[in-house]
């Protein structure tokens, strides 16, 4: 298990999908930034702790705009063979999801404003299980989401035959 | 009427419209009472500062408006019982017409409290899957008489095709699969002893036990109330040691006494019978539950017990399922069971209860080491600091000394097999339990290890199951990569 990037047998997302997580951390970063900012000005200005808030935020907030995606990007992966669907992401908490394809209840595709900006979209997979009953995979093109969906559709349409 | 065709439609194949038993008004009062605390509170209050005409009003109001209530819930509240499904029309201003077809009811739960006892009245509950995990009751019939409850319970098993009525009455002459006499349910009940209930007579004794004057923890309560030993008060008045080990052991024999109770109240007179296509339980000392667990929604077993039971052979058997048990989690369906009785349980399910040829795999050591990895900085650090910090950082020592040797003790209760179309997994000491899951019912199955886990090589393989309280949750901890790997690939088979 290399630490840096996804195994070998996974298909990375679309790279789209670095730049829609970078407009998602700036929508979050930036009202956070400024008010770190306004309440330097008017609480902190006079104490020892001056200008340390905004530099806080900012330095977080740009390693989330600029660096985070990237690496996010990076370590997820999926993989579909006949039976099963598999994801797999993050390195600090790292996670690899098998959902078999008979076991889905039904499933979403689903596209936010942002996704739509840069052409991606989520698939969202509903299983009967309590722990871990959604499993969702962002950042697939709409084309390839759809195409995955359907594979799984049929394949609930064979069990229940 | 007007209202209930408007929203029922045709009427055609449903029967005459039946209202609850008119008792209803006396046994609906409890579940009011239950809600009032408030009510209650504020009138102690008033009364207690001798305002006793605000404390009056308050209760004369609040006894009228529930009648009320109940009066205009009993009135609004119709069922009526068709051919496929039963409809259920209730409420005053907010009106519901609630359709359940048979075909997705999956269980007919049959509920008896004290008083609905003494009157021949039950409470219905129709069990459907959308019921899973929600606290909101689905198809409850409150107040019903005995006979029409169980004349009802007929009828929708008829329509489902399974035994009928009659077969009720067999059912009671076969032997049940599993019994519990008086010493079993005795026994039982020494186990369910509650910390909780401990901690909070603790809490009381030490808040509002204080200013009455009992707090088993002060050498006076003793005092005053051993005034007459000699021998014991002297040996209390020289030791506040002894106060405080008196009070503890009064505080336990209260858990356990708790327990007890508790226990007789719900396990009294527990069987567990096997009909067709599931399990019927029945049990209760003043409250008595009838509830049927159908086989085909069971999703896991659980066998659970402690240190204690585990070497006496003791366990409680408890299935998980769409359903939840009176919203109190899996379905108990042996409180204190040995091997055998358990075996024979789940042997009727065609699941097993232990891996054949007891091929059991260990845990990696990593669970251990790593949870020494943890607690090793700051120990060390202790440590050094023992001579400045004085006797609270030993304290600390000793008490991380005890966590390692307690992960030391679940480290060797953990282990997992494979065998049979089931995987069981056990885990703990101290609550120890066993996850029996056939292979078929796993939804999804997550890898999961952290930057911390992953300096030691293992992570943890945790399957999604459905159903079940939250708390059931299924993981092996502490598999090597390569393991977890191999295991997955078998699993999904």
């Amino acid at each position: 298990m290399t630490a840096l990037a996804i195994p070998s047998d996974l298909q990375p997302v679309e790279p789209a999908y670095r730049s829609a997580l970078r407009v998602r951390a700036a929508i979050f970063w930036v009202p956070v930034f400024i008010a770190a900012l306004v309440v330097d000005r008017n609480f902190l200005a006079e104490t020892p702790f001056a200008s340390l808030l905004p530099v806080l935020a900012g330095a977080i907030g740009l390693s989330g705009i600029m660096v985070a995606p990237d690496r996010i990007y990076r370590r997820l992966g999926y993989a579909i063979d006949a039976r099963s669907l598999r994801t797999v992401k993050g390195w600090l908490f790292h996670t690899d999801t098998v959902v078999p394809f008979v076991r889905v209840q039904h499933i979403d595709v689903t596209r936010g404003p942002v996704d739509k900006l840069f052409g991606i979209a989520s698939l969202v997979v509903h299983t009967a299980g309590t722990h871990n009953s959604v499993v969702v995979l962002p950042g697939l093109s709409p084309e390839r989401a759809a195409e995955i969906r359907d594979a799984i559709r049929l394949e609930i349409r064979a069990d229940a035959e | 009427m007007s209202e209930a065709v408007a929203l029922g439609g045709t009427q055609d194949q449903l029967g005459p419209p039946e209202r609850l038993h008119p008792l209803y008004l006396l046994t609906g009062l409890g579940q009011t009472l239950k809600g009032a605390w408030g009510i209650i509170g504020g009138g102690a209050y008033f009364a207690a500062t001798g305002r006793w005409w605000i404390a009056a009003i308050m209760v004369v109001g609040f006894a009228i408006l529930s009648l009320v209530s109940l009066f205009l819930k009993w009135l609004k509240l119709e069922y009526r019982v068709g051919s496929d499904e039963i409809r259920i029309d209730s409420g005053f201003l907010h009106r519901t017409s609630r359709a359940i077809p048979f075909d997705r009811v999956t269980d007919v739960d049959l509920e008896q409290g004290p008083i609905q006892r003494l009157l021949g009245l039950a409470k219905v509950k129709l069990e459907t899957g959308a019921s899973a995990g929600s606290k909101e009751e689905e198809g409850v019939l409150h107040t019903i008489s005995l006979a029409r409850a169980e004349a009802l319970r007929g009828h929708i098993r008829a329509r489902k095709g399974l035994a009928t009525a009659p077969a009720a009455a067999v059912e009671a002459e076969a032997p049940p699969i599993y019994a519990m006499d008086l010493r079993t349910v005795l026994t039982a009940g020494l186990f369910n002893f509650s910390l909780a209930v401990i901690a909070g007579l603790f809490g009381a004794t030490q808040t509002i036990g204080q200013p009455w004057g009992i707090d088993p923890f002060q050498r006076t309560f003793w005092l005053d109330l051993l005034a007459r030993s000699e021998p014991l008060q002297r040996l209390i008045m020289a030791h506040q040691i002894v106060g405080i080990l008196a009070g503890s052991i009064l505080l336990i024999a209260l858990g356990i006494g708790t327990g007890l109770i508790r226990t007789l109240l719900r396990e009294y007179g527990f069987r567990l019978d096997r009909t067709q296509t599931g399990f019927r339980r029945r049990r209760g000392l003043l409250t008595l539950t009838d509830v049927t667990i159908p086989a085909k929604r069971a999703q896991a077993a659980i066998l659970a017990n402690g240190p204690i039971r585990q070497h006496f052979g003791w366990w409680v058997l408890k299935l998980q399922s769409l359903a939840q048990d009176g919203g109190k989690g899996d379905h108990v369906v042996a409180p204190l069971a040995h091997d055998d009785e358990a075996s024979a349980i789940l042997a009727s399910l065609d699941w097993p209860a232990a891996p054949a040829g007891g091929r059991w795999h260990p845990v990696a050591r990593a669970y251990f080491t790593s949870f020494i990895g943890i607690l090793a900085p700051a120990s060390i650090l202790t440590l050094i600091g023992v001579p400045f910090i004085g006797p609270i950082a030993m304290l600390w020592l000793v008490g991380a000394g005890l966590a390692i040797f307690m992960r030391w003790l679940n480290w060797r209760q953990t282990r997992y097999a494979l065998d049979g179309g089931s995987l069981f997994v056990e885990t703990g000491w101290w609550r120890h339990r066993r996850n029996i899951v056939p292979l078929r019912k796993i939804q999804s199955i997550d890898l999961t290890e952290s930057w911390w886990t992953r300096l030691f090589g293992i992570c943890t393989l945790r399957l999604g199951i459905a159903g079940g309280s939250g708390f059931s949750d299924h993981h092996i901890p502490a598999l090597t990569r390569a393991q977890a790997e191999a295991l997955r690939a078998e699993l999904l088979i």
